[in-house]
Parts: C-alpha cells; structure tokens; sequence
C-alpha cells in the first residue's frame, strides 16, 4: 500500500540539496557538498572559494603534449612565486593549491622528476592563486595541472574531456609548452601536436573580438637547458625548428611571445626496479618567471 | 719673398709625405712582427712549450719586482674605454718586464717553482715565486676524507653507511679563488687556443668551435675576445672541461679531483677511533645564504670572486659554495652505489659547489656532486686549479737570506692523490 503526506524539512541542510551549485569550470549544476564536479570533475573548492570570497579568478592554461614538462613548469613556477622576492608573488588559496607544488619540488629535491600526471581529471591538481604585484591590484587565477595524454585526445577526439573543453573556452590566456631537444632533433611530432592544440584553440573561441586569436598565448620551449641557443633567442630558435608552429602563430594570433625555460641543469638515467628513470642531475631554474610575467602583463592589458 | 713661401710650402710637403712615409714602414714593422710574435707562439706551443726551455736564455734580463701587484692581478695597469663603448682590453701580462716576472704577473709561479726551473732561479727571484704562490693558493693538508654519493641524504642510514668511502689525499695546493675573467684572458691573450700542446689531442677538432658570441677564440659568453665589461673580476664561465684544463696546463697547475676539493671543503678532523668529523659547507654545518651566492641570496648571478669573504673555508678558501659550479678531473658518478649509478649518453664530468642559481639546499654542499659534458659551456660552471705539493720546490722561510741551495723537491716524496687512486 502507497501512501502520500507531504514531509516538512526540518532542516537547512536538507534544504541545501535541492539548490544546485554550479560548477567554476563547466557551470553543471552539483551539491553543495561535493567535493569534484559531477560534470566534468573539477574540484567544487574553486566554486565555494569564488563564492565566499566574492571574486571571478580568471583563468590561465598550461598546455603542451605528454613529457613537455607542464607538471615541473607549473610545480617551479609557484614555488619560486611563493618564496621569495621576485616581480610577482603568488599566495595559494586554499590546501589544495599547494599540493601540485609540494608534490613537484619534493621529487625535484631527490634529483626525481614528478610522476606523470593521470590522464582521470579527478586526480589533476588545481592551483588557485592570488597573483600580487607592487603597485598593481591583485589578480585571482587558476591554473590547472592537465595530462598531456588527455589534452591531445581531446584535440583528436573533442568532447572527450569535458572539462577541458570547458576550462579551454573560459582561459583568458596560456602557455603552450614544447619539448625544445626533441624540436632540435628534428622530430616533426612536437610541431604537429603544437600545431593541433593551437588549431583547437583557434577553432573553439574563435570570435574575433573575444575568442582566443585575440587572448595571449606564451609560447614556452623547455628543457632549454639541453639546447643552449634556444635562451640566446627563442623566437629563432622556433623558426629554424618548429616553422608550422611559428607560421600558425603569425596567420592566427595577434599576442603570442617565444619563450625558453630550463629546470634541470644537465639530465641522466637510472635503472629502477620499474625500469629506466629520468632523473635531473641538479636544478637550476632558468627563465621559469618571464612567459608567466608576460602573460600576467597582457591579463592586465586586456582587463 | 714669393719664392720662400713657395720653398715653404714644398718644405712642407715633403716633410708631410716623409711623415706618411715612415708611419707605412712603422705600421709594417708593427704588423710584420706581430705576426712574428704569433707565429712564433705557435711554433713554441706545438713543440710542447719550449717557453720553459728557453726561460734560462731569456733570464739574462733585468728582474725587476712589479710593485703593488698580486698574482691574480694581469698588470695590466688603467683601463680605458674605446670608442666603440666597450671596455678596452688590458695590456696583457707578458708585455713587459723579464720572463720570470711576466710569469708571476701572468699567476703562472708553478711553473717557476717546478723543480726543473726553480734550480736556475736565484733566490730572491724563488723567493718572490713562492710568496705569489702563497697568495694565491692554500695548502689543503694531507690525510683522510669520507667521500659520499650525491644524494646520500635520501638513502637510509645502513646504504649510506655503505656507500661512503674513506679516502686518502695527499697535500695539496687549491686556489684561493676561483679563475677570473681577467686571468683567463691572460691566457687567450697570449695564445693558449693555438697552443695545441695544451689541448688533448683528441679534442683539437673541436678547439675550433671554442668561440665567443663573435668568433674569436674565447669563452662562450665573451666579445670580440673580451670580457663582458665590469666583469673582470668575476669567475669565468662558458668554458668547456677542456678548456678548464688547458688554462690549468698554461699555469702549470692542474684541476681538482673530486676527493681533493672536497677535502678543502668539508675540512675533515679526524678523531680517535671514529670516521672523521666533516663539515657540510666550509664555513659549518648550517646553510646561510648571506655566505654564498645561490638562488635566493639576491644576486641573480655572478659575483666577483673575492666577494662573501664570511663564506671562506677553513684554510681561506674562498666560494667553494655558491656563485658558479666548478669542474673538476673526475668522472661523474664514480662515488654512486651499484644500484644507483646514472647512465648518461656521454660520459660526464663531476663538477662541485653549486652556482649562483642552484636551487635547493641539498644541492649546495661540499658532498653534493653533479655532471656535465666535458664539452658544455654553461653560464654557471666555472672552475680553480690545484698543484700538488710534490710537484714544485718548497722555499722554507728565510731561505733566501741563508742561501741554502739544496734541491727542495727531494723534501717532498709524497706521491699526490692521482688518478692511480680514482681507477680504484
């Protein structure tokens, strides 16, 4: 037998549940309570942490094919932000900012590069920070930690990643990072996937006024170390080694910039029980603060 | 009177086309023996340095001392800037005074003090050797020195109990500082990249590509054969492990070994019955950054080498830690346990004390060594020499008022630590 009556909610948690919290990221709707995105997994802290503090990060991509060095990059980036005197500060908001940093430059410490990142969004860090700067007012962004393997599927394949796609669309600026020895070498593979993710971009927001020809895009060659020439002039060092790429950023882009990072200053391999690791043989960060500094000038240019 | 203004002005004329005349011949001289000079540099580098040979011949001359000038200095006297706005290069050493003399002002007294040369010095002239030889350089003493792999702090206690080594090091000299700018420019002034008895034969292929930013001969990051200026004092860099040897070669020194220069930094004192008691930096156990130049000491890149006087070792010293990374002659990774050996694609070589922007603590002590290719020239490596003390006379005090002429290289048997001990 089936019964009806009408059942008084006695409380305001109850309540809470039938208010949908959107997303940061996608805008899906979840509860107020959880902890990723029913949608597309990113975290729900970016939502609560917009709410209560009443401000619209904005948001920075770091982008780039599997092993460019999108986790190390990001890793030192904030490290050095966060440590000492530099153009820029940065200050974490909230435990879960701090994590991609802790992470990276504790492998870095033991001469260890950081695990690969997952390719399941649900385990990606998510780097919520405020930028501050002398003289300027601060600036929210996020910035993402994505998979190299993830990015590319869904460059192939779009609407693979939702989150990605979502993430990509809202992103007021990147970096799209290139694997520079693997350039020199000639291996034509880092100039086709670069090429793909800038297609992707140009093909996703491609409103002239607002859609990514417009937004600026930092074009980072790493392990610069390893090709010396690349510090001397990174936008030669991409006309010699990566023409298609430097040929899309003229037709397509109206702000773009090479740049050259380095972490590690020389690299080798040592034999695991897992099989063959690659290891720094020190660090020495080079050059890590200037595509940030550049991008974070143009967010302000364009704002 | 029209006619002597017209006597004049041919007067005139001649007297100007003599002028023209003589500056042509003096300006052929001028080229004409450079040219010979060069040459004859060549010819005495290729013969394996008849410098030395003809060193007695040219003793003839009068010695006079070069008031006022340490053995780093070049002699160089005032600078000037040229009119293209870069700083006009000093005179080099050797342009003056007698061999012995340009010799001290060039910081190449271990030539002089080898036992072969020092028997024809007279005393003042030893004497004066051995006084720039002490300025220069400090004694790193003879005995024991624990050697541990690089990253000994992330193995537990029992492996790294393990694979620490004791080792034995013989006495020893080590530059006080590192090799400066200045210095090294007394070397590519006075021909050391076309003296191919300097170089290992199998590297004079590459000697060529040795260039700075503008093609001459000279470290990566200089110009037109000179110094970025203002940096005269600062460590060179850009140089190859090749290169480090070949000026060690020209200064009759030789570079560190890995178990040498560690033994100057962490200074060990042995106590009875136990490993020796070590510093982990040359200054203690701590790391202040207000010591040494790293990443986030707030310099951002090289420092002159007499800077951070509070970051001395023991024995004086100076920036063993910090500002630039130096080379060394051993091979990287020949402390690593089995486990843990790293495989390059080429074989490496150590390189010691950190640089100005190495970023974490553990990578700047005396025990931490990394790698690089014999052939990088990096901003940040630079590097100082040694000379061990069996391979020079030693003048004792008041030697040259005694007169004693006794052969001081037999007071010295000991044999330094070589690479006899290295292939061990």
């Amino acid at each position: 037998m089936r019964g009806y009556g009408t059942v008084e909610l006695d409380s305001h948690r109850l309540a809470a549940y039938t208010v949908p919290y959107p997303c940061y990221i996608c805008g899906g709707g979840n509860n107020f309570d959880a902890e990723l995105c029913r949608h597309c997994h990113a975290p729900m802290a970016l939502a609560q942490q917009a709410a209560q503090q009443n401000v619209q990060p904005q948001m920075l991509a770091a982008l780039g094919p599997s092993g460019a060095g999108k986790t190390v990059y990001l890793g030192m980036l904030t490290d050095m932000l966060s440590r000492q005197d530099e153009p820029l500060q940065v200050l974490a908001r909230g435990a879960f900012s701090i994590q991609l940093q802790q992470q990276t430059l504790g492998a870095l410490a033991r001469c260890e590069f950081p695990q690969k990142t997952p390719t399941e969004p649900d385990r990606w860090h998510w780097v919520h920070c405020q930028v501050l700067r002398p003289r300027h007012r601060p600036i929210e962004l996020i910035m993402p930690d994505l998979a190299g393997e993830a990015l590319l599927e869904e460059v192939d394949h779009p609407r693979t990643f939702p989150v990605i796609r979502a993430f990509l669309s809202k992103c007021a600026g990147a970096m799209i990072l290139i694997d520079a020895p693997r350039a020199q070498a000639g291996e034509s593979d880092e100039d086709f996937q670069t090429m793909k993710l800038l297609s992707y971009l140009c093909e996703l927001e491609s409103d002239p006024r607002r859609g990514w020809p417009t937004r600026p895009l930092a074009m980072v060659f790493t392990k610069a170390d390893q090709c010396e020439d690349c510090f001397d002039d990174p936008a030669a060092f991409a006309r010699r080694h990566t023409p298609g790429l430097v040929q899309q950023c003229q037709q397509r882009l109206r702000r773009h910039r090479f740049f050259a990072v380095g972490v590690a200053g020389a690299c080798g391999f040592r034999h695991e029980t897992h099989g063959r690791m690659h290891v720094p043989l020190r660090i020495e960060p080079r050059g890590i603060v200037e595509p940030f500094l550049w991008l974070v000038d143009q967010l302000r240019a364009s704002c | 009177m029209r006619r002597s203004h017209k006597t004049l002005l041919m007067c005139g004329w001649a007297l100007a086309a003599g002028g023209v005349w003589l500056a042509l011949v003096w300006q052929g001289y001028t080229t004409l023996g450079g040219a010979a000079a060069v040459c004859a540099l060549c010819v005495m580098g290729l013969a394996g340095g008849p410098a030395l040979r003809v060193m007695d011949r040219w003793r003839g001359g009068a010695a006079e001392p070069l008031a006022g000038e340490g053995p780093g200095s070049s002699g160089s006297g005032a600078w000037v800037r040229g009119s293209a706005g870069r700083t006009a290069p000093p005179r080099p050493a050797s342009a003056e005074g007698s061999l012995v003399d340009r010799l001290i002002a060039q910081g190449r007294v271990a030539l002089l003090l080898r036992p072969q040369i020092a028997a024809s010095l007279t005393e003042e002239e030893l004497w004066r050797a051995q006084q720039a030889l002490d300025e220069a350089m400090a004694v790193v003493p003879q005995g024991p020195v624990l050697l541990r792999p690089r990253c000994a702090d992330q193995l537990d206690e029992e492996t790294a109990a393990k694979a620490q080594r004791l080792l034995g090091v013989e006495g020893y000299f080590l530059d006080r500082y590192c090799v400066t700018n200045r210095q090294y420019w007394e070397f590519v002034a006075d021909g050391g990249y076309e003296q191919m008895s300097l170089w290992d034969e199998a590297i004079w292929p590459a000697v060529l590509g040795f260039v700075d930013r503008t093609g001459h001969p000279g470290p990566r990051f200089w110009s037109h054969g000179m110094y970025p200026p203002g940096k005269e004092d600062h460590p060179v860099v850009g140089i190859s492990w090749y290169e480090a040897c070949a000026y060690a070669r020209w200064v009759g020194k030789r570079l560190p070994t890995d178990p040498e220069w560690v033994k100057a930094g962490v200074w060990p004192v042995l106590a009875e019955g136990s490993w020796p008691v070590q510093r982990r930096f040359p200054w203690g156990d701590a790391l202040d950054r207000r010591r040494a130049n790293l990443w986030g000491s707030g310099f951002h890149g090289t420092i002159p080498v007499q800077a951070l006087p509070e970051g001395a070792s023991v024995s004086g010293i100076h920036q063993l830690i910090g500002n630039v990374w130096e080379w060394t002659s051993t091979p990287f990774g020949v402390w690593e346990p089995p486990g843990r050996r790293i495989e390059t694609d080429l074989p490496l070589k150590s390189i010691r004390g950190g640089a100005f922007d190495t970023y974490f603590d553990g990578q700047a002590h005396c025990q931490f060594q990394s790698g690089e290719s014999p052939l990088a020239r990096k901003h940040n490596i630079g590097f100082r020499c040694a000379l061990g003390f069996c391979d020079i006379v030693h003048v004792p005090p008041g030697a040259a008022e005694d007169g004693a002429e006794e052969d001081a290289s037999a007071r010295h048997q000991v044999a330094p630590y070589t690479a006899r001990e290295e292939a061990d």
